[in-house]
């Protein structure tokens, strides 16, 4: 699924602090709703990495690289 | 019920009550134990203005439904008052076993209040609650009190708190000990202990710890005490308990050398975990439930001080009345100052801050003989150090200006903001031996923001900083990025802290050790989830679980902020932001640093939904919280905050 361009991706990945932008850009785009913007507020990357992965947002592969190379790869997988 | 006991013991020593209370099952979920019930009872029953000595304040002593398990590493107690340091929230936490057997016992917290004619001790015999005369242990030290205590109930196998002299004299920094050597060191509350005339809780405890789930439940704990068995950080605290951080701070340039001029010193190996092990170790000890078996006994063998005994050092405990006051050539000083500090019941970090403060202030001219009694106060002067430690604790002299705290004693003193500046300390409480020009920007951002004060490497503690780069993957797991796990970057570290904070609060309320979280990797925090839920019956989500700690968080900033401090408030010394971090040893990692606070507080606000403003939790983040009654009570202060009044005060503590 394309939740953001791959300019807004890249401008993702050379931030020095990105969830909580990354968090309000997947609530604004309607991926993620309030309840959940503040569920992986508290519990992090992985279980919003698992989020994505189970509702078919990022396929199970872009997640093992995401869990393997962090978030400037989640980006550009959700730039695809 | 399993877990929790179900009712806290209440003692009224001006009345002579003791109640007990009930906890409900909306209570036990709401803030859990440990650190969420203290939090809660000062909050709503010490009002921010009342004296910390006034006998209408609360102590409180707090243990959480894991205590008394065989969950790994669950010996510790919260003991939270109002501290006579800062004048604002405190707590601290101890190991040993006296949590257990409160928990056996048949308790989750004790509350003390009111304030006894005579010296008094409790004695907690299951049910059966007694308040005692003290008089003939009055100004003992704490091992010897233990001793006669146990003789006295004829059981020597009961566990007991206790105060030293500090806490009878009302050093502002006297502490708390349980099993003699296991120390809640920071924030003061031996002195609020002591001015209720309280010497002791002794606890004798016959019952047991129901487990909802006691199948699950203990194959979880094999899981993690088998995972253990090869975890690094483990190993290497068991082999060298603390001590095993000295060269690695001294290395990237921690290690606090004269007052944190300097971030090391070419001879630190004297006092490392190796030299340690080899030298005055005597033998381990282990706190209750305890894989890792840190703790320590030291028997020095040699020079002036050849014969002492005590339980420890630690790396904090050492290290503020060794490097930090000059004193490395001979690392027997060290541990005896260490050992002397035990013995007299007082916060070795504060002592041997407030001690080297003074010590720069005579460097630089501020104070002369004059004001010291006589006393030179040399940087490394063992001799002066050795007696400054007993008269801070008798209150002698310019001793007893000191006793005051750093902060406190720069006013006595009259030396103004330059005083104030050479303090190292944050809303009146003595950082530790840590420089986060070297530990680390997340522990610096810490440093500014922890809920009791100044605060230490406890209150957040970003292990994803500190071990992070020895668990790769650990960084990103949590936080997206494996970059945080340097220390002196400013990446990723708001959020690092925001995350660290909840999470390090939780475990204060399940009362686990800090060595027992992820600092290694043995024990994560779904772990903790898991064990919780087993051993309660609960069914918590992790994000519920996380929230307590929120709350927790919140709720503590947000009796700070009734004291009017808030943003401007949220800092560190200014010698970590203006002053590079020179070179002193010449592998050190860190030369030139300096700590960019001001890039990560307004992304961490943002984290803490904290007004920028003031600094305050906004309404909003409240009432999530189910905090709408502090939402209420920070309403009007919000504006007083902006006030031009409150903003030209220079508030170091309160």
């Amino acid at each position: 699924m394309t939740v953001m361009t791959k300019q807004q991706a890249k401008k993702f990945a050379g931030m020095d602090d990105f969830f909580l932008d990354l968090l309000n850009l997947l609530k604004d785009k309607g991926v993620i709703n309030n309840k959940e913007h503040r569920v992986f507020l508290l519990t992090g990357f992985e279980k919003l990495v698992e989020h994505l992965e189970k509702n078919k947002v990022i396929s199970s592969k872009d997640a093992k690289n995401a869990m393997k190379n962090g978030f400037t790869s989640l980006v550009y997988s959700l730039a695809k | 019920m399993y877990g929790w006991a179900g009712q806290r013991l209440r003692v009224d020593l001006s009345k002579g009550d003791i109640i007990k209370e009930p906890l409900s099952y909306e209570y036990r979920k709401k803030w859990i134990g440990g650190r969420g019930f203290n939090s809660d009872v000062i909050y709503n029953e010490v009002p921010p203005e009342m004296s910390p000595f006034d006998p209408r304040t609360r102590v409180c002593f707090g243990m959480g439904p894991l205590n008394g398990t065989a969950a790994p590493s669950t010996g510790r107690v919260t003991v939270s008052c109002k501290s006579p340091l800062t004048g604002g929230f405190g707590d601290s936490n101890m190991g040993g076993h006296w949590g257990a057997e409160v928990k056996y016992a048949g308790y989750d917290q004790i509350v003390v209040q009111g304030k006894a004619k005579k010296p008094v001790y409790i004695w907690v015999d299951d049910d059966k609650v007694e308040i005692r005369d003290a008089s003939h242990i009055w100004g003992k030290f704490p091992r010897d009190a233990d001793t006669i205590i146990k003789e006295e109930l004829k059981d020597e196998d009961i566990h007991i708190v206790l105060i030293g002299p500090a806490g009878e004299n009302l050093v502002r920094f006297a502490c708390t000990f349980n099993d003699v050597y296991r120390a809640a060191g920071r924030t003061g509350h031996g002195a609020v202990i002591g001015s209720k005339n309280l010497k002791a809780i002794a606890v004798r405890g016959s019952g047991g710890v129901k487990i909802a789930n006691p199948k699950e439940f203990f194959e979880i704990c094999n899981r993690l005490r088998q995972k253990f068995k090869n975890d690094p950080m483990k190993l290497a605290l068991n082999e060298y308990g603390s001590l095993c951080l000295i060269n690695y701070a001294n290395r990237d340039g921690w290690l606090p050398w004269k007052n944190l001029q300097w971030g090391g010193t070419p001879l630190a190996n004297n006092m490392s975990g190796e030299t340690h092990s080899k030298t005055v170790l005597k033998h381990r000890e282990g706190c209750y439930a305890c894989p890792i078996c840190c703790g320590r006994f030291t028997e020095i063998k040699e020079g002036r001080w050849a014969g002492e005994y005590f339980g420890g050092p630690e790396y904090e405990h050492s290290v503020p009345t060794g490097p930090r006051v000059g004193i490395i050539e001979d690392a027997n000083d060290i541990w005896h100052n260490a050992r002397l500090t035990n013995d007299l019941g007082m916060d070795g970090i504060e002592t041997g801050a407030v001690i080297s403060t003074a010590m720069e202030w005579y460097q630089r001219g501020l104070i002369t003989a004059k004001d010291t009694g006589g006393l030179d106060l040399e940087w490394g002067n063992e001799d002066v150090v050795d007696q400054l430690i007993q008269d801070i604790a008798y209150r002698r002299g310019f001793g007893d200006i000191l006793a005051e705290g750093a902060s406190r004693a720069s006013d006595k003193l009259g030396l103004g903001d330059k005083g104030q500046y050479y303090t190292i300390a944050t809303r009146g409480m003595a950082l530790p031996g840590d420089d986060p020009r070297g530990l680390g920007f997340g522990y610096g951002l810490s440093f500014a923001m922890g809920t009791r004060g100044g605060c230490d490497h406890l209150r957040s503690l970003c292990c994803l900083e500190l071990s992070g780069a020895l668990y790769p993957g650990l960084n990103t797991k949590y936080l997206g990025d494996e970059r945080p796990a340097k220390p002196t970057t400013t990446v990723g570290k708001p959020y690092m802290v925001y995350y660290e904070e909840n999470q390090k609060a939780v475990v204060d309320c399940l009362n686990v050790c800090c060595f027992t979280t992820h600092w290694s990797y043995a024990v994560l925090t779904q772990d903790q989830l898991d064990y919780f839920n087993t051993c309660t019956g609960l069914d918590f989500t992790l994000e519920e679980f996380l929230e307590v700690g929120e709350r927790v968080y919140n709720l503590e900033r947000a009796y700070w902020a009734r004291l009017m401090s808030g943003a401007r408030e949220d800092t560190v010394p200014e010698r970590f932001t203006k002053e590079p971090m020179p070179q002193h040893v010449d592998y050190q990692t860190n030369v030139g640093a300096t700590l960019p606070i001001g890039e990560m507080l307004p992304k961490y606000y943002k984290y803490r939904d904290y007004e920028l403003s003031t600094g305050f939790p906004s309404e909003r983040k409240l009432k999530q919280l189910g905090l709408d009654y502090v939402a209420e009570d920070l309403k009007p202060l919000r504006k007083k905050y902006m006030s031009e009044a409150e903003k030209k005060k220079r508030k170091y503590y309160y």
